[in-house]
């Protein structure tokens, strides 16, 4: 499933992100590499959400959270 | 002397820790050739002169962006002797990653593990003796806002000054004993990566050690190169011949990771026992259908506070400005000095820049309340409360983030607005962010609404911040409707742990800019001031205290044409409105000397400017459309350099300098000619 269909505190790990190479490099940076876990903590009827990745929390785009594949945990 | 260079992820409390040494003796400037902002502290410890530089802060040290880039040539170069890399304790997993970084750059680095007290306050602990251990470097549990650890800290850095090994490693990676890899790293490198991984180091730094003998930090560049780093395949084209395939970069960011994952296993003890206090305060502030009323009402409150505590401790400044005007006034004509020179302190100076310390209680307030949002960690949800709202206008919730420092100068605030990945939507955030209306222009609208709308003054002020915003919102929907470029701008931001803001890193920041402001009224507002007194007591016939017969008026009267039709159509105004590009408080220090009034902020200063502006036909309708241009015209002057120095287009800079200027116009043409046939 696609991460932005995440349901608020729930647990996902991040399989795959079809996203520009920047944009990966800058995900994986602060640590959202693939088959890392997160938890989502807030899900905007956008697709902006709030998830936290090893302990911080950060805001997504929708452009970000529908191009990222997730498995539910 | 000592050169220390501080650096961490953002929000690590790097600024509060670095204040703690310094105070706030801080010299600002940019570094060489970029805008990104250099803080400079120094401060004797145990009789040796500590230099402490301050880096932006950084999540990794690549060569992507300008801040990553002057950090790592910097801590590269020869000035710096060591590095103190700030931890947050509390989110060790995300902040251990620079640190791996920075151990790779083989500079002797000394770790301060800040905020130890919510460590705790979560029923967790970390295991101190360990962590060196894995990391090869010193680490210093410190509390930057209470002040706890400062000394150890320092005592660890005139230590490891000289230390070019790391200290002794102790740790073994998952499996050692399967390593087939030629070289055993474990005891000199904390970060060991897989044989796969080391095999291809090795290869590149022989090939490194061949083809470019002077290239020093083998190891750092060689994984560098493996990860793609542009800057290090530029400097050594041939290194990776044959090679070019390898890429390497995610594994290597996985598998510093892998490491850190270890680290937290083994240093971090304890579960997390409740729920945080941050993710409770969450629930409620970025709500779906909550978050933004919270945040109007919060801005509205920031705005109650900057005219109702702003305007009573304004009373007191007044008072100060009138003696010192009637001391100097006295002193002069005791002295017996020329009219002509009483003219020019009393009408000139104390007028225009006197007139504008007035204000400084309201800007203070301003700053301060903008200060703790930020200290807070409320700023960056105000990102993705916004985000809904701003991809509608093609921006991401990011950009909003510029726009609110707008309120309070729009110098920063175009600064901020490189925190944008996309150049278009740069461009796009600096063309609306002076629509913001800047705590320049406040006085403007405190004198002109105080005076013609006494009963409410502060809902006419609010409203010219609301036709900011609208007009800001206005202009970016229609931008990104025209333009045909779809960017895809995705939001991606930190949201921090809400903290109680550190009272010292508020007050550094606040004194900055007051500082910033009063230096503004002794330089620009003081030559302007000078200069406007020039032009208006000065005449074809020499010194006349006759204003009508002076180039100022003469000038203002061959510009009135343009202004006649948006209600501006008075030499005063006018020449008042050029002077206002120096900076925009020079619009109202500008009436004061034009009007000859020796303390416009009060009630008997407004008194008289109401009266003269009567004389001359200036309304109610005239002082709103007056506000509405200063809101909208030409941005200041330190605003042009800016744009011009961030957009590095001198055409993009006049076109949006022209653009502003029209849309001032056109809005007062409308609000002017609708009110008159409203009113007729």
């Amino acid at each position: 499933m696609k991460l932005n269909k995440g349901v608020i505190g729930r647990l996902y790990r991040v399989e795959e992100a079809a996203l520009p190479q920047s944009m990966k490099r800058r995900l994986a940076v602060l640590g959202m590499t693939n088959g890392t876990d997160l938890e989502v903590m807030n899900n905007k009827s956008g697709g902006t959400m709030v998830v936290k990745i090893r302990g911080t929390r950060f805001a997504l785009g929708r452009h970000i959270t529908e191009n990222v594949e997730v498995t539910a945990l | 002397m000592i050169t220390v260079a501080f650096i961490g992820n953002p929000n690590c409390g790097k600024t509060t820790l670095f204040n703690a040494y310094t105070g706030a003796k801080l010299k600002v400037a940019n570094w060489p050739g970029v805008t990104v902002e250099k803080v400079e502290g120094s401060f004797r410890f145990q009789g040796e002169e500590i230099r402490l530089v301050d880096l932006p802060g950084t999540y990794s040290l690549t060569s992507y962006t300008m801040e990553e880039q002057v950090s790592r040539d910097y801590i590269l170069s020869d000035e710096v002797d060591v590095v103190i890399d700030v931890v947050d304790a509390s989110a060790l997993e995300r902040n251990l990653y620079l640190t791996l970084q920075l151990l790779e750059l083989g500079k002797p680095v000394v770790i301060a593990l800040n905020m130890m007290d919510i460590v705790e306050k979560r029923g967790m602990e970390i295991d101190l003796h360990r962590l060196p251990e894995m990391l090869g470097a010193p680490v210093i549990p410190v509390t930057a806002r209470k002040r706890r650890g400062l000394e150890v800290l320092m005592h660890a850095v005139v230590h490891h000054k000289e230390q070019k090994t790391p200290d002794p490693l102790i740790h073994d990676h998952k499996y050692p004993e399967h390593s087939r890899h030629r070289h055993n790293h474990h005891s000199e490198y904390a970060m060991v990566y897989s044989d796969e991984v080391e095999d291809q180091i090795d290869r590149v730094e022989e090939r490194l050690r061949k083809q470019y003998p002077e290239a020093g930090n083998l190891r750092w560049s060689a994984l560098k190169l493996l990860e793609e780093d542009s800057t290090l395949r530029e400097r050594y084209p041939e290194a990776l011949k044959g090679l070019e395939d390898v890429d390497l970069e995610d594994r290597i960011i996985n598998e510093k990771y892998d490491f850190i994952e270890e680290i937290v296993q083994e240093c971090l003890l304890g579960k997390e026992s409740k729920a945080e206090l941050t993710d409770r305060v969450d629930r409620l502030l970025t709500h779906r259908v909550w978050s933004i009323p919270i945040f109007l009402c919060i801005m509205a409150f920031v705005f109650f506070l900057t005219f109702t505590v702003g305007d009573f401790l304004k009373g007191y400044v007044e008072i100060l400005i009138d003696q010192l005007n009637g001391g100097v006034a006295a002193l002069l004509s005791a002295a017996g000095a020329s009219d002509m020179a009483t003219s020019l302190v009393c009408d000139g100076i104390i007028a225009g820049v006197g007139g504008i310390i007035t204000f400084l209680p309201n800007i203070f307030i301003l700053f301060l309340a903008l200060a703790l949002l930020e200290d807070s960690g409320y700023m960056s949800r105000v990102a993705y409360v916004m985000d809904g709202i701003m991809g509608r206008l093609g921006l991401s919730g990011r950009a909003f983030i510029p726009m609110l420092l707008g309120f309070g100068c729009t110098v920063p605030a175009i600064m901020a607005s490189r925190a944008l990945e996309n150049r278009r939507d740069r461009l796009k955030t600096m063309l609306v962010t002076p629509f913001m209306s800047c705590s320049a222009r406040l006085p403007i609208y405190i004198l002109f609404s105080e005076i013609f709308f006494p009963e409410q003054a502060m809902l006419a002020a609010y409203s010219m911040y609301l036709i900011g915003i609208l007009m800001a919102i206005l202009t970016a929907f229609v931008i990104s409707r025209a333009d045909k470029v779809r960017t895809e701008n995705a939001l991606l931001i930190e949201l921090p742990e809400y903290k109680i803001p550190s009272g010292r890193t508020v007050f550094i920041y606040v004194w900055e800019k007051v500082k910033d402001f009063l230096t503004k009224a002794g330089t620009t507002i003081f030559v302007a001031s000078v200069v406007m007194w020039a032009l208006l007591n000065f005449g074809p016939s020499g010194y006349t205290p006759e204003m009508s017969e002076s180039f100022g008026s003469m000038l203002g009267r061959f510009i009135v044409p343009l202004f006649a039709p948006i209600g501006l159509g008075f030499w005063q105004i006018v020449v008042a409105l050029i002077a206002g590009i120096s900076a925009k408080e020079v619009v109202v220090s500008s009436c004061a000397v034009l009007f000859g009034i020796s303390n416009i902020n009060s009630v008997s200063g407004m008194d008289m400017l109401h009266g003269e502006l009567l004389s001359i036909g200036f309304g109610p309708l005239n002082a709103v459309c007056l506000m509405v241009f200063c809101l909208l015209y030409v941005p200041c002057a330190a605003t042009i350099m800016t744009i011009r120095k961030e957009s590095g287009s001198s055409r993009w800079t006049v076109l949006s300098v022209l653009f502003q200027f029209c849309t001032a116009w056109v809005m007062s043409f409308l609000i002017y000619q609708i009110g008159s046939l409203l009113l007729a």
